[in-house]
């Protein structure tokens, strides 16, 4: 049995570069991606140290099930890992590439693939933050009292926080994509 | 030709241009990338993110058509439509590069 080691850590929706940055590292250091679990246990197994580059791609039913669709990655010489989440994570060592290679070619596919993770992902998550946290909170701000009431403030208040910094690493990052496709 | 597809296609994306101009035969996806490839002696490498994102928004377009699937791969073919929307594409091309020879004179 190949030694394996488990990596918790979270990235927010638009982190998927950063996400891509830290499994590429791992596997220069000789870990590779096995698996991923709920809500961010990476799975690595020892392997020989190699310059792998990692690509996410994201369909909202997730698209593992497409045999036509992995297939067409395999042709390209990606492989194929798994789904989490409607995210699809691929691989393809750097030294089988011509140049530098991504599964995305230009701008547009790019700005395409942010669009899919926005509705996919973005709008449920606005809708539970208009339509839950944003009137519990005010609710908890004007009915202050007793210990309980103000842990479920706070609470709530560190929900908004987050809430906050999700949506404005999401804006950040769609920004810089569509500067880069102007 | 309607307002949405004159908005989404006329100008297209090169990776655009060039799936279009290879469906004028039947073709699965991977075709497509190699006879690119070859087409621009390997300049222009069509990555699958892109190049099946285009496909699945040409086909529901109505751009190209799915017309069978072989050993997991899915083959497709321009339609009227498409090939419409090429023509424009090749006359827009065609005027640009007139336009460059002329001002390089």
């Amino acid at each position: 049995m190949k030694k394996q080691k488990r990596e918790f850590k979270i990235f927010t929706i638009a982190e998927y570069e950063q996400e891509q940055d830290y499994l590429r590292s791992q596997h220069q250091k000789g870990w590779k991606l096995v698996h991923l679990t709920f809500p961010g246990i990476y799975l690595f197994e020892a392997c020989e140290k190699e310059d792998v580059v990692y690509q996410l791609d994201y369909h909202q039913q997730g698209l593992g099930s497409q045999e036509t669709y992995v297939n067409m990655f395999k042709d390209c010489g990606w492989e194929y890992l798994f789904d989490f989440f409607g995210y699809s994570y691929f691989r393809k060592s750097a030294a089988s590439m011509q140049g530098k290679e991504e599964i995305f070619c230009d701008e547009a596919s790019r700005l395409a693939f942010i669009g899919r993770v926005f509705k996919g992902r973005m709008v449920p998550l606005l809708i539970l933050f208009f339509l839950v946290i944003i009137p519990q909170t005010i609710l908890q701000i004007s009915n202050p009292g007793s210990d309980p009431h103000r842990a479920l403030l706070y609470f709530y208040l560190i929900m908004v926080a987050f809430y906050a910094y999700v949506f404005i690493r999401f804006a950040l990052q769609y920004r810089t994509l569509r500067n880069r496709a102007d | 030709m309607d307002a949405h597809i004159r908005k989404v296609y006329v100008p297209m994306t090169e990776t655009g241009f060039y799936i279009l101009l290879c469906l004028q035969q039947e073709m699965h996806g991977y075709s497509i990338v190699q006879k690119v490839r070859d087409l621009t002696d390997g300049e222009i490498l069509i990555s699958p993110g892109t190049l099946y994102g285009s496909l699945s928004k040409m086909e529901k377009d109505g751009l190209i058509r799915f017309i069978r699937e072989e050993e997991k791969r899915k083959i497709y073919e321009i339609t009227s439509l498409g090939i419409e929307v090429l023509q424009k594409e090749k006359e827009r091309i065609a005027r640009l590069y007139r336009t460059m020879q002329e001002e390089q004179e």
